[in-house]
């Protein structure tokens, strides 16, 4: 498949041209340096409204002595925007690369904001499939829900593919861009800063606001697994903020994928229905997360669908 | 596929504003005053009457969708299968969908009860649409609004399953055990990617697979049969009632778009347990 020719034919798909709404409700741009050479934007938990301009994901960047490596560029061109205006009031260091942890709108639609730095667009081998079949729905969806300050906002598919590991210099500071097996997404890739051992999990870690299973509940249970050898100085959620050490962070996450799995596998050996199961299952968690019920029947439905072929 | 089906789906793509206004779209809508009904009614029904439906068939789905590639939908009869009088046909129609037609099931007086239920996808939100046609060829109409938007062109890359997995199926049972002639519902489910079409807009290197006939015999007397496609959710599951006998043996023939024929047999034998747990 000829990235390019993805490209342009996802042009198409654009809304329309470039706002001036975009400073006035995201500015002040907060930023966080989590480690040194390390910033973060840390999104919304609020649901995506024109109020906030689909400002959900967390977001931000790292700074090389050569480059700056921005990593999911928000929810909108607005937020692309301000974010891209906030690195420039950081360093003056060009952005070479951006980096996208995986196909859901509110990580990728600002990406149109930084079309003039010409930086390489990096993914899972597996997003620009899913940001193709997925590109008009979520612009109509955007459209939908922010009307005109969606526009500007762009499906902008990577052209540099991660499909194991990928290594990137930005200058005296290496950073590990590796893929993940299907877990949140089938595209899932996480960033690690080699010398501050910071890394970025992207959705692969929800805090506060109810994870979402869109790819495989227990490839998601799997990765966490996984994740939770890893030997990390800090970390960045995809949503949400946390004092806690890692890598118990992981855990609020992991016990509430757990205890779907359990309760649907229980659901399904007493044959109960996909309407049942998504009226009864995981309900014990409903006080220990936001968007809840946007969020929770919809993974129910995710992992009946899947458990059920056990 | 039946012809009608296979019109529909080369008719209404063509005619349908696919990229059509999204705005306002937050209040329900009168089902009588939507836009994309007339020329789907008029490929389908022509100028045939249809009647409200509520007494003889309803439909049942959340109005706000979970997840808009699996929303499940139940169309219940509201009389029963008798020789004298029953449910030959029920249309299942989204709207909103590329393809609207999602399904076109067949009953017999031997089904017990003309009930199905399936999962859908939603490409936007959509009015669906329950048409069951009686044996004496009236046209009965039951209608839902439903909130749920990018569910066409959603799956598909989560469900890479291996080739050698494609068509197995499975007969899940709501009941451990079956009684003679007693109606008992059964769920079919088929293990097939049921690609959308539409997968294929920006991915020329594959050609979208979706499984477009589906017929269920018990003792060699077809219970259920229908012509389906992508609005069907990926892994297709159909839920129906059979009447079984003392034993009989139940029996699923699905095929796809690829041309591909995959066949299911199991003997069911009252009081023996069955599969569903």
């Amino acid at each position: 498949m000829d990235p390019s020719r993805i490209a342009a034919a996802l042009l198409a798909w654009s809304v329309g041209v470039a706002s001036t709404f975009a400073a006035d409700v995201l500015d002040p741009f907060a930023l966080s340096e989590v480690a040194p050479g390390n910033f973060v934007h840390y999104g919304s938990l609020e649901e995506r409204a024109p109020g906030n301009m689909g400002d959900q994901a967390n977001i931000g960047f790292i700074v090389g002595e050569k480059c700056v490596a921005v990593i999911d560029t928000g929810g909108s061109a607005a937020v692309g925007r301000a974010l891209r205006a906030a690195i420039r009031r950081t360093t003056d260091r060009p952005v070479c690369w951006i980096i996208l942890t995986h196909v859901h709108p509110d990580h990728f639609f600002g990406t149109a904001a930084f079309r003039e730095d010409r930086a390489v667009v990096i993914g899972h081998e597996n997003l620009p499939r899913s940001m193709g079949q997925r590109a008009r729905p979520y612009l109509n969806a955007l459209k939908r829900d922010l009307g005109d300050h969606a526009a500007g906002s762009e499906v902008i598919p990577p052209t540099q593919l991660v499909r194991d590991e990928t290594v990137l210099d930005l200058g005296g500071r290496t950073i590990r861009i590796k893929a993940w097996p299907v877990a949140h997404t089938d595209n899932d890739v996480t960033v690690f800063d080699e010398r501050t051992g910071t890394l970025w999990l992207g959705d692969l870690l929800f805090v506060s606001h109810t994870p979402v299973v869109d790819g495989k509940i227990t490839g998601f249970l799997e990765v966490l697994d996984t994740l939770s050898r890893v030997s990390v100085q800090r970390f960045v959620p995809g949503h949400g903020k946390t004092d806690a050490p890692w890598p118990q962070a992981l855990e609020p996450e992991r016990d509430y994928l757990a205890l779907i799995v359990r309760e649907t596998r229980a659901a399904i050996k007493r044959r109960k229905t996909i309407e049942e199961a998504t009226d009864e299952v995981g309900l014990s968690e409903r006080d220990k997360w936001v968007n809840f019920d946007d969020f929770h029947r919809r993974n129910v439905t995710t992992a009946y669908t899947e458990l059920e072929w056990e | 596929m039946n012809p009608l089906c296979k019109g529909l789906l080369a008719g209404l793509l063509l005619v349908l504003p696919l990229g059509a206004a999204v705005a306002n779209e937050k209040a329900e809508p009168d089902p009588a005053k939507s836009q994309y009904w007339p020329p789907i009614r008029q490929m389908m029904f022509g100028e045939r009457e249809i009647l409200d439906g509520k007494d003889v068939v309803r439909v049942y789905l959340s109005t706000r969708a979970d997840d808009a590639s699996t929303v499940p939908v139940a169309v219940k009869a509201q009389i029963d299968q008798t020789p004298g009088q029953y449910i030959k046909q029920v249309y299942l129609i989204v709207e909103r969908n590329p393809s609207p037609a999602a399904g076109i099931f067949q009953f017999t007086p031997d089904s017990g009860r003309a009930q199905v239920e399936t999962r859908l996808r939603f490409e936007d939100f959509s009015f669906v649409r329950a048409i069951a046609e009686t044996n004496d060829g009236k046209l009965y109409m039951a209608s839902r609004w439903v909130k749920a938007a990018g569910g066409c062109s959603a799956p598909g890359d989560k469900n890479r399953m291996p080739a050698n997995l494609v068509g197995t199926m499975k007969f899940r049972f709501a009941d451990e055990t079956v009684e003679a002639h007693k109606p008992a519902l059964v769920q079919l489910m088929i293990r097939h990617p049921n690609e959308s079409a539409l997968a294929s807009d920006f991915d020329d290197t594959r050609t979208p697979q979706f499984v477009r006939q589906v017929k269920v015999t018990y003792a060699g007397k077809t219970i259920m049969s229908a012509d389906v496609d992508f609005s069907i959710s990926d892994n297709p599951s159909f839920r129906f009632y059979f009447v079984p006998e003392k034993e009989g043996e139940l029996q699923a023939i699905v095929e796809d778009t690829h041309d591909k024929r995959y066949v299911h047999r199991e003997i069911i034998v009252e009081g023996v347990p069955l599969p569903g747990g």
